[in-house]
């Protein structure tokens, strides 16, 4: 077999590959979506169909109707948001001084980070909710982000740090040299050059707070309430209403699939970071 | 050479006004939540209740009326059911919890009976008398009462009638089996319909109607069928800790339900509540034991819709027997407003009835059964009160423990029993063992 026709049968068994990839991760998204156009019976049939055999949009304004939907959705953009942006602010300077400075204390301090992340979310509930009613803070989003925070902040650390550690030390040492403080070296020349690295860190940690759900649940009643809870709501113990849940589920994939669009070239970049380092 | 630092561009600088801008809206919005306010009433004149999604409807029309009379704004917080348990317990380890009343599964009472405050003085034995007798043991942990019933449930049997009145099926019912065609009442008729009924309907080799369903993923409709075997003691003796799930009641039931797998489609050992109330609502069971509730959950387009009828659930030989599925008001120990929050409970038993118009329709009193006697929509409210009547309709067992028992035990036998050729006795031994090992 000559190169070229090696090259072909690579690429079609590349394009297989995806194929199949993309059949295994999106179907289940995409019957969630028909599902939500199908009838009540239809949604339950018994075996399954993929395809409604009357399409209809009703379960879209029954679940968008529902008391507290509305309420829900804009509670999950602010607690995301809020979440992303302490994130972030935390996350960046943390990162930065550990990469820069190197110290022994930095490092016990990244590991220790991690750490964190290996505690059962469900361990810290009852303290958790103590802490917030001290702080005044049940029931509202920004209890809620900073809950939310506890879990993305480690893995940001780690994020930025890899994008940091990517960026040679002579490149801020030169802007000092030029002039800069430090935080301006970081601000001006660093972060620039990492922006790829912050798009990724902050889509990672905007899912982490859109998808949460028990600190949801055990932090929130009424008023900060997010919708991964009322879509729960959905299922309860006398039934389940597969075409509202359905129907709201896919509305509240919506804001992700497109910021990830949005973000798809800074993503890309950011994941190949570092990959050409020296 | 000098390195040129890089300046913020003018749409970096857009940028970063926005992202400020963002920030600041998302900290200021963040600051509260943008629902209805609900949390911690820190007045008296609100009270906030925790319940389970589907009970909010129950709820609702009790306590708008309690505002109405009172002034008092009563906020319903709906929770999932599978997140319930985990909010409640882990603000009653937490202390001072944010809600004043939480509406308890029946199963969860004796977990959270230490930290309830005693509802004594609201059963009086007026009230006691309007209860069913299972809810009324059920409602006392140590001799104490911790919740008052709001809404009970119990599984009934749902059949047919397009089914069970065609007049061919009726003749050839009677002459195979001897006896007229009607809802069953014990093991044997509920086995001889659930045969009969079991067919290929449209000639093409494959059987598409069923006499029944069996669920294996499930405990609850095994532990009707252990009642109704005669069984006193459920799974096990709350009062004295013997396991009694390998008695000779426990397996008889387990070898009747085991017994009706010929007549029920394939996949028994996943078959949940929700599976088992689709294949009923498709048209491809002849009946089913289910809860009383779904009488007034089918889908407009059901082929069964107009077709379904209701009878009290059968018995075995010990009798007819339901599992009560009830829920309670209880009011946390620690909560702030413990006087207003029983005054609710109180106004909540009254009000009972209120509940029977809501999307469910269950209420927990007698008399709010019988107030709909003869109302077209209430047909399955003799059923049930019939069924919850029955001596044998005993609650399940007050164990702390008993939702793990069902998790790691119950449910992982039910789905072995269900499976080809399951030797039940030594399923019955195993668990037993298990049992033990989570109790002691």
């Amino acid at each position: 077999m000559n190169p070229l026709e090696t090259r072909g049968t690579s690429r079609i068994l590349l394009w297989v590959l995806l194929a199949a990839a993309i059949v295994l991760y999106g179907f289940p998204f995409v019957y969630l979506l028909l599902t939500s156009f199908k009838t009540p019976l239809d949604a339950i049939a018994v075996p399954p169909t993929v395809l409604p055999e009357t399409w209809t949009i009703d379960n879209y304004v029954a679940a968008l109707s529902r008391e507290g939907v509305p309420a829900a959705l804009v509670n999950s953009v602010v607690t995301a948001v809020t979440s992303t942006l302490l994130s972030l602010v935390l996350a960046v300077p943390a990162a930065y001084a550990i990469t820069r400075f190197r110290t022994p204390s930095g490092r016990v301090f990244i590991v220790a980070a991690l750490v964190t992340r290996m505690v059962p979310t469900i361990a810290v509930g009852a303290p958790l909710i103590a802490v917030m009613r001290t702080l005044g803070l049940t029931d509202t989003s920004f209890g809620l982000a900073l809950a939310h925070t506890t879990i993305s902040l480690p893995l940001s650390i780690w994020l930025m740090a890899s994008f940091f550690e990517a960026v040679p030390d002579e490149l801020s040492e030169a802007a000092e040299v030029d002039g800069c403080s430090r935080l301006q070296a970081m601000w001006r020349v660093v972060l620039p050059v990492v922006s790829g690295g912050l798009a990724v860190t902050a889509i990672f940690a905007f899912l982490a707070s859109w998808n949460e759900f028990l600190f949801a649940l055990l932090l929130t009643s009424v008023r900060a309430q997010t919708t991964p809870v009322v879509i729960a709501n959905f299922q309860s113990q006398f039934g389940l209403d597969w075409g509202g849940m359905t129907a709201l589920a896919a509305v509240y994939s919506v804001p992700v699939i497109l910021l990830t669009l949005f973000l798809q070239r800074h993503i890309v970049a950011g994941l190949t970071l570092g990959a050409v380092k020296g | 050479m000098k390195l040129r630092t890089q300046q913020p561009t003018r749409r970096g600088r857009r940028l970063l006004v926005a992202a400020a801008t963002v920030t600041v809206a998302a900290l200021a919005l963040s600051g509260c939540g943008v629902g209805a306010s609900g949390e911690a009433a820190s007045e008296s004149d609100e009270l906030t209740v925790v319940v389970e999604g589907g009970g909010k409807a129950e709820l609702q029309p009790i306590a708008d009326l309690y505002q109405e009379k009172t002034g008092t704004k009563v906020t319903l917080v709906e929770l999932p059911y599978a997140g319930l348990y985990d909010r409640i317990s882990s603000e009653l380890q937490a202390g001072k919890p944010s809600f004043d009343i939480a509406a308890l599964d029946a199963i969860w009472l004796p977990a959270f009976a230490p930290a309830l405050a005693p509802l004594d003085d609201l059963f009086t034995a007026d009230v006691q008398d309007d209860l069913f007798g299972g809810l009324v043991s059920e409602s006392q942990v140590d001799g104490t009462f911790v919740g008052m019933p709001v809404w009970t449930n119990s599984e009934i049997l749902f059949y047919r009638t397009d089914l069970f009145e065609d007049p061919k099926n009726m003749a050839d019912f009677e002459a195979k089996y001897g006896y007229p065609l009607a809802a069953p009442t014990t093991w044997e008729e509920y086995r001889d319909v659930a045969e009969f009924f079991t067919r290929d309907t449209d000639g093409d080799g494959t059987v598409d109607l069923y006499g029944t369903d069996v669920k294996g993923a499930v405990e609850t409709e095994w532990l009707a069928t252990v009642s109704q075997a005669g069984a006193e003691a459920m799974v096990l003796d709350a009062a004295t800790g013997d396991v009694t799930v390998d008695s000779p009641e426990h397996q008889k039931a387990l070898d009747f339900y085991v017994s009706l797998l010929p007549y029920a489609p394939s996949g028994a050992a996943q078959l949940d509540w929700a599976g088992a109330q689709n294949l009923f609502y498709q048209g491809k069971l002849a009946m089913m034991r289910f809860w009383g509730h779904a009488y007034r959950q089918t889908p407009d387009d059901s082929p069964v819709k107009d077709s379904i009828g209701v009878a009290p659930m059968i018995a075995g030989p010990g009798g007819v027997a339901g599992v009560p599925g009830a829920w309670y008001l209880s009011v946390p120990a620690s909560g702030e407003h413990q006087d207003a929050a029983k005054d609710f409970v109180a106004f909540a038993y009254e009000h009972n009835d209120l509940a029977a118009d809501t999307s469910l329709g269950l209420v927990a009193r007698k008399s709010a059964f019988e107030s709909k006697a003869g109302e077209p929509g209430f047909e399955n409210y003799p059923a049930l009160v019939s069924t919850l009547e029955a001596a044998q309709s005993l609650p399940r067992p007050a164990t702390p423990q008993w939702q793990e028992i069902v998790d790691s035990v119950l449910i992982p036998m039910m789905q072995k029993a269900v499976e080809p050729g399951a030797d039940t006795a030594q399923l019955l031994t195993d668990a037993k063992s298990q049992i033990e090992a989570i109790v002691e």
